[in-house]
């Protein structure tokens, strides 16, 4: 037990990979709720690709410049202005083109994507970048610079967060209204799309390029399976966020395995779980909900069934009457527990809410009945054919043969149209 | 200001295009206070371009919009609105008082939270829409006309004068258009402009004091009786028109 949980927790690389792994993921979880929700997931994806440009720039300017080897904040804002110029070049080739957006992304991204891979093969006498280090993430090796870029980025980010998380709702939710109570949605937009470039920036050096996106959007999808509420997906997120850093890191340790992928394996296992339990959008809660479901067309005969014999009806009468491939069990089960009947000595009785609703299904029954009979339906077609359509008994539809018919008054019986 | 047949909404030349494409071609039109005008038009008309140029969201290629004499960009909060059904995202998490709260954001200065009064509200204008039972519901657990009730409290909870909806009668049933129109109307008596994106011809004549018919440019502005007419009706809805001359002929009668 202490080999396992308490040991890798004395080291201090584990320690670093824990703290640093924690505050991407709860700022990334934070962030990713918005990305879902306005469907911007290849865009992050984008963000992270586009950012080994801006690595490779800002590595040469610093070098050239001041001859600073691999200095960190100088790549950092490299990455930011990489980012951001690839968000500018797709909204300007979305606007001014017939191509649509996800297109204009899918050509801006890998093209920025491969000037900084041929960037860094160009220059590799002074550039001493790991692609690979790069693309894979090493949250092993995580250094301090990286552990307070990443503190300060997230500090950053969730204080605009917080601050202005109405002004985020409402324009995701419903920009029109936003522009309409005098919102800068634009800004807003700019905003959200900076805040996600640093949090993928911050992200990319420990998990990666490739599975930074994943960082981004399975936590915040997983507590969207959980949550109707915007402020308690976040929150939500940013818990699915750390479990999963956690989660994964001791897999890594266990398994010794690449760190990204340990946690990345482990958050998606985490979404499928939820996703498969969840009480409201779960699979499990899908399922059951379905099996439960009584169609609507075998309470209604029930209950007409019960009208027409007009006293307490045994099981074997409704039994001749309707037809439940399923059994009559639980319908009747359910029917009782909503109050439509009551079981007594005899056999099975209307509530008055359950005559009620009887009177109505029965009532459009003899509509459909009417109607058909005018439309001339064959006698011996009428009954089947109404039984069926008498399921079809909304207001506007009984009002809507009400009219066509006058008022009808019995079973079977010819209706004279005025 | 509260006098009779004051201009509210005022709009000339507007002309908008999405790509090039002109979606709103130099509409130019003047509408009073203390009505409820109906929009109609077929489909793709440029209906919910006209709301959305009204609310100050599109700005217009060429022409103005102003509201109480402002121009629309300037006029924020003056104005609310009742978005169509498909413009929704009713899987978003949110909640039936929080979408009620949401015409309170104006109100709430942005460093602060929303208050007691502010929830006070929202409830009070859920109340007015029979929602108030609902308030914990995600929105998409509704039903059509309990969605469209409270998108309306929430324009009620902005307190603007001017209110826009769009196809609020869209996927209701009978009994539920009516308790929407009885909103409408009492909101209507309250002093309230507003404008109605209507998608059915049979009723239009009956709901509303004035139409307007679009389709592209505006084909006619004035009450039901001016603009149903059948000549209109056929150049904008073409082939469509056998449906409507029925129609056309009853409201003669
Ligand atoms: N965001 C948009 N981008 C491109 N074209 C649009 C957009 N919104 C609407 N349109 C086009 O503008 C025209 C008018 O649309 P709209 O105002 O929604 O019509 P209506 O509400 O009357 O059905 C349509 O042809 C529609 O395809
Ligand atoms: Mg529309």
């Amino acid at each position: 037990m202490y080999e396992l949980f308490i040991a890798p927790l004395t080291e201090t690389y584990f320690q670093k990979a824990l703290i640093g792994g924690s505050i991407v993921a709860i700022v990334a979880g934070v962030v990713g709720c918005l990305v879902v929700l306005r469907r911007m997931a290849f865009l992050g994806d984008a963000l992270s690709h586009a950012m080994i440009a801006g690595v490779a720039g800002g590595y040469l300017v610093m070098k050239m410049l001041f001859d600073l080897e691999a200095h960190a904040p100088g790549m950092l804002l490299g990455s930011l202005i990489a980012a951001i110029t690839t968000v500018a070049l797709i909204s300007f080739v979305a606007r001014i083109s017939r191509v649509k957006e996800d297109t204009a992304i899918g050509i801006m991204y890998t093209g920025i994507f491969a000037l900084g891979v041929v960037a860094v093969s160009i220059f590799r006498h002074y550039i001493h970048i790991d692609l690979m280090h790069f693309i894979m993430g090493d949250i092993l090796g995580v250094a301090d610079t990286d552990l307070w870029v990443s503190a300060f980025v997230a500090a950053g980010v969730l204080t605009v967060l917080i601050l202005f998380f109405r002004h985020f709702q409402i324009a995701t939710f419903d920009p029109v209204m936003a522009a309409s109570i005098g919102l800068p949605v634009l800004f807003i937009d700019y905003v959200l799309t900076t805040c996600v470039s640093l949090v993928v920036v911050s992200a990319v050096s420990m998990v990666g390029v490739i599975l930074v996106v994943g960082l981004l959007i399975t936590p915040a999808a997983t507590a969207y399976l959980l949550s109707d509420r915007l402020d308690r997906m976040m929150a939500l997120a940013a818990l699915f966020g750390v479990t999963s850093v956690i989660g994964g890191l001791y897999l890594c340790v266990w398994l010794d395995s690449a760190g990204g992928g340990a946690i990345m394996l482990f958050c998606t296992l985490q979404f499928l779980v939820v996703l498969t339990v969840a009480p409201k959008y779960g699979l499990l809660a899908r399922w059951l909900r379905l099996r439960n479901l009584i169609p609507q067309q075998i309470i209604e005969d029930i209950l007409t069934t019960v009208l027409r014999y007009d006293k307490p009806t045994p099981l074997s009468v409704i039994r001749q009457y309707v037809e439940s491939p399923k059994g009559l069990k639980k319908p009747l089960q359910r029917m009782i527990e909503d109050g439509l009947l009551q079981e007594t000595a005899g056999g099975y009785g209307l509530t008055p809410a359950g005559d009620k609703e009887a009177n109505k299904v029965l009532k459009a029954h003899r509509l459909w009945e009417a109607y058909l009979e005018t439309i001339g339906t064959p006698k011996e077609e009428l009954h089947p054919t109404a039984h069926q359509l008498e399921h079809i008994s909304d207001t506007n539809t009984v009002k809507y043969l009400g009219e066509k018919l006058g008022k009808p008054q019995n079973d079977q019986r010819d209706q004279e149209k005025q | 200001m509260t006098t009779k047949s004051t201009s509210v909404i005022k709009v000339e030349h507007l002309t908008v295009s999405y790509h090039a494409k002109p979606a709103l071609l130099d509409v130019t039109i003047d509408i009073d206070s203390d009505q409820l005008i109906g929009v109609i038009g077929p489909n793709g008309a440029g209906k919910s371009t006209f709301i959305k140029a009204i609310l100050g969201f599109i700005k217009p290629d060429i022409g103005t919009v102003l509201i109480n004499g402002k121009s629309a960009q300037k006029a924020k909060g003056e104005v609310a609105y009742v978005p169509q059904r498909g413009a929704v995202d009713w899987d978003f998490p949110i909640t039936v008082q929080e979408v009620a709260l949401m015409g309170r954001y104006q109100q709430i200065p942005w460093y602060t939270s929303p208050k007691r009064k502010d929830r006070q509200a929202a409830l009070e204008a859920l109340e007015m829409v029979r929602m108030e039972d609902f308030v914990d519901r995600q929105i998409g657990e509704l039903s059509g006309g309990q969605q469209q009730r409270v998108f309306m409290a929430r324009a009620l909870a902005q307190g603007s004068d001017i209110l826009l909806l769009d196809e609020p009668f869209a996927g209701v049933d009978a009994a539920t258009e009516r308790a929407i129109l009885e909103v409408l109307e009492r909101a209507k008596q309250s002093g309230k402009t507003l404008v109605v994106v209507h998608h059915d011809l049979s009723t239009a004549a009956e709901y509303f004091d004035k139409l307007i018919l679009i389709k592209q440019r505006l084909y006619a502005y004035g009450t039901p009786r001016m603009v149903l007419r059948e000549d209109l009706l056929s150049k904008v809805y073409e082939g469509r028109l056998r449906i409507f001359s029925d129609l056309i002929k009853e409201e003669s009668q």
